[in-house]
């Protein structure tokens, strides 16, 4: 508990020195309590997420570090590895591939390389696994830009 | 008289070898049964059974394998000149497999080092401050407190604690455990492990490390009896399996299901799931019940006459014959007792497909449990036989030898002829799967296999009435009897004959009864015309003696005995009439 809280101080610390460092993540603390997180991330630019702006929510665990962080979608995002209903992460590094060393700052970047780069192989939102397995990039990209416009963009006017 | 001193010679030949031979498995109860081989058999000639008496296994115990172990890391170790706890890590990557390990290593060193992370310099140097920063919970701390792997990143003692501890509660994935960094591959070993973890986590770290040579290693395998801590090394090649552990149990080393030669593992494997399949149950529904035409649940009709009501809430009145409703039901359907439409039906084919599949399947799960009944009767025997084995060596063998005055090495015959029970319950009730599975069409096989089985089965039944039966006759005797010596040969005897039938049934299914297919053919084309189903079974039964007689002019090579035609038992050769079954040479 105690290391977890320490950890996490630092963590803060370092997260309101680099905040002009990576403009792409901005990571806020909750007021109450250290293990509550939420992150808003900017879509990749050259991804049918690029304009929007979206919204993490993380759940640290006790033994964090040497428990990886929950971390859900909280703006709808239309994503082969993000559950679209509840907005769970398929991450190999949120599941077994944690390593201590991580930070959340580190989780919320490894978060934009998927967004970037997603696995239709391993998909938790089977529509959009299947369009891209078959090779309909236009379609996953028409769709995946259209749940950005709708969830993920201050809306004109 | 004469053929009886030397039939007695004979024996007395047979049981002093067994006394040097066998003597430690006389030692103790529980080695009896390990030591026990199907093949470890002294009376009979055959040059088959000769080959498979070499074992081609080796019971380790936990002191067994550590040995091993060590001995193999300091090979590598030695070998390639790397410390010992890199030799283990190098072996755990390679499942154990040294010649692997030496052909990777010298292949291409840089690459195994790159794969297994055992590094030859640091990734980061050191800064040259006093003080470094933990690379998980970001606090400074002085040089002494730091540890790293030979890749330098430095992480503090409490946070490697943590992170040795997370790993090996996690399993024994523990055992290929890298440095912390996520971008660093260097391996964490058991030098680390050792100086980071607690007791109770270097214990069950070691516990991974010694189950990982038994189960990463494609020679061994964990007896898979319950409770049991031996291992068995396997040499592969050799196409038997069976095993017999140092806890008494036989199992099969390729698909780890109990010893059931001369069934093949995939038909083994294949009865046990239809044993707990419920494609019995379904079988059953299917065969004897009819589901009601509105509610779809399943009747089975067991008595009354053809007009069913469903139970409530549907309460349905249908016709059981047809199935249509009661009310179209009367006069002129034929009356209450019969339905002529279901008799039409039956006759223009409507009801052909539905009837068929459910005589199919009935037909099918009667002959099902006939297999399975008989399979599970020699399981349940088997299970007395070794119970009623204990009970003679643990009490009846003492006390046979006080009241019939022999010395109870001279009792061996008895514990012998029941382990050869136990060994023929086991074989026999494999035989049943594989009748089951022998195709129905196979005529002159089912035949021939049905022949040998039956003899195997009623030479053992005689053999397991004379054990229990007549044995018990002698335990209740009060002081030494003149027929003792007269009921040693005969059991003995009995023993040996049975063991005879056994071999020929296991040798003619391991060779998938294929001395049928070589006459097999001829037979059919000539008499099969003429006589139908009866001749073939005829031209079967011959094929199944001739076959016999072949295999016992091969115990005929033997000089000093000749094997009786009857009952195969081998005389020898002064007398004419068969000591066994009492039929003329």
């Amino acid at each position: 508990m105690q290391a977890s809280r320490a950890r996490l101080f630092k963590e803060y610390k370092e997260v309101q020195r680099e905040k002009a460092v990576d403009p792409e993540i901005q990571l806020i603390c909750d007021d109450s309590n250290i293990f509550k997180w939420t992150a808003l991330i900017k879509g990749p630019s050259e991804t049918p997420y690029e304009g929007g702006v979206f919204q993490l929510a993380l759940v640290v665990p006790e033994q964090y570090p040497l428990q990886p962080p929950q971390v859900r979608f909280l703006t709808k995002i239309f994503h082969p590895n993000v559950h679209f209903k509840t907005g769970e992460i398929c991450l190999d590094i949120l599941k077994t591939a944690w390593s201590p060393a991580w930070t959340l700052q580190s989780v919320c970047r490894a978060i934009i390389a998927l967004m970037a780069h997603p696995e239709p192989d391993s998909p938790l939102n089977c529509d959009s696994g299947n369009l891209l397995r078959s090779g309909d990039i236009r379609g996953y990209q028409s769709m995946a830009r259209m749940y950005t416009r709708l969830a993920a963009m201050p809306k004109k006017g | 008289m004469e053929s009886e001193d030397d039939m007695h010679d004979a024996n007395d030949v047979d049981s002093l070898e067994d006394f040097y031979s066998g003597e430690t498995a006389m030692a103790s109860d529980d080695d009896g049964d390990g030591d026990y081989d199907f093949g470890d058999n002294e009376s009979d000639g055959s040059d088959d059974i000769t080959s498979h008496r070499q074992q081609n296994y080796t019971i380790l115990s936990e002191v067994d394998i550590l040995e091993r172990q060590e001995e193999d890391i300091l090979r590598i170790s030695t070998v390639l000149s790397i410390p010992r706890v890199a030799a283990t890590i190098l072996l755990r990557h390679y499942n154990w497999d040294v010649s692997k390990v030496h052909d990777a290593w010298f292949a291409d060193e840089e690459k195994v080092r790159q794969a297994v992370g055992l590094l030859e310099k640091p990734v980061v140097q050191f800064p040259k401050s006093r003080e470094l920063t933990c690379g998980i919970c970001f606090e400074s701390y002085p040089r002494d407190k730091i540890y790293s792997t030979a890749c330098s990143h430095p992480f503090c003692t409490s946070c490697w604690e943590g992170y040795v501890s997370t790993a090996i509660s996690d399993g024994p994935g523990c055992l290929s455990l890298r440095c912390p960094d996520p971008s660093c591959g260097s391996a964490v070993g058991q030098d680390m492990i050792n100086v980071l973890a607690s007791e109770e986590d270097k214990e069950k770290y070691t516990r991974y490390l010694l189950r990982s040579y038994v189960e990463d290693n494609r020679k061994t395998k964990w007896c898979p009896a319950p409770g049991c801590d031996y291992a068995v090394d396997f040499v592969v090649g050799s196409g038997i399996y069976d095993v017999s552990c140092n806890c008494s149990y036989s199992f099969c080393w390729n698909c780890t299901e109990e010893a059931h030669r001369p069934v093949d593992c995939g038909t083994v494997a294949k009865w046990i799931l239809k044993n707990s399949a419920e494609s019995e149950n379904m079988n059953w529904i299917l065969a004897n019940s009819k589901p009601c035409p509105k509610c779809k649940r399943p009747i089975e009709k067991n008595q009354g006459c053809m007009h069913i009501t469903c139970t409530p809430p549907c309460k349905y009145e249908f016709c059981w014959l047809c199935l249509g409703s009661w009310s179209d039901h009367g006069e002129r359907t034929g009356g209450f007792y019969a339905c002529n439409r279901y008799e039409t039906a039956k006759q223009e084919g409507v009801y052909d497909e539905t009837e068929k599949r459910r005589e199919m399947a009935k037909n099918s799960l009667e002959r099902y449990t006939h297999y399975y009944e008989r399979w599970a009767t020699n399981q349940s025997s088997r299970q007395k036989a070794i119970a009623d084995l204990q009970q003679m060596q643990a009490v009846h063998i003492e006390r046979l030898s006080d009241k019939q005055c022999q010395p109870e090495s001279q009792l061996k015959f008895i514990t012998e002829a029941w382990l050869q029970i136990i060994e023929c319950r086991r074989v026999l009730k494999w035989t049943y799967a594989y009748g089951y599975y022998l195709p129905e069409y196979e005529h002159a096989k089912r035949v021939f296999f049905e022949y040998l089985q039956g003899e195997a089965e009623s030479g053992l039944e005689r053999l397991h009435q004379c054990a229990e039966k007549e044995l018990q006759s002698f335990l209740n005797l009060d002081g030494p009897s003149k027929d003792f010596n007269e009921f040693r040969t005969k059991l003995a005897g009995l023993t040996s004959v049975t063991r005879n039938y056994f071999e020929n049934l296991v040798r003619a299914l391991e060779n998938g009864l294929a001395d049928v297919d070589a006459h097999g053919a001829s037979s059919r084309s000539s008499s099969s015309k003429s006589l139908g189903g009866n001749g073939k079974g005829k031209g079967g039964r011959g094929k199944g003696a001739s076959c016999r007689s072949s295999g016992s002019s091969r115990n005929l090579e033997d000089t000093d005995h000749w094997s009786c035609e009857h009952c195969t038992f081998a005389n020898v050769r002064a007398v004419t009439t068969c000591q066994m079954c009492n039929r003329h040479r």
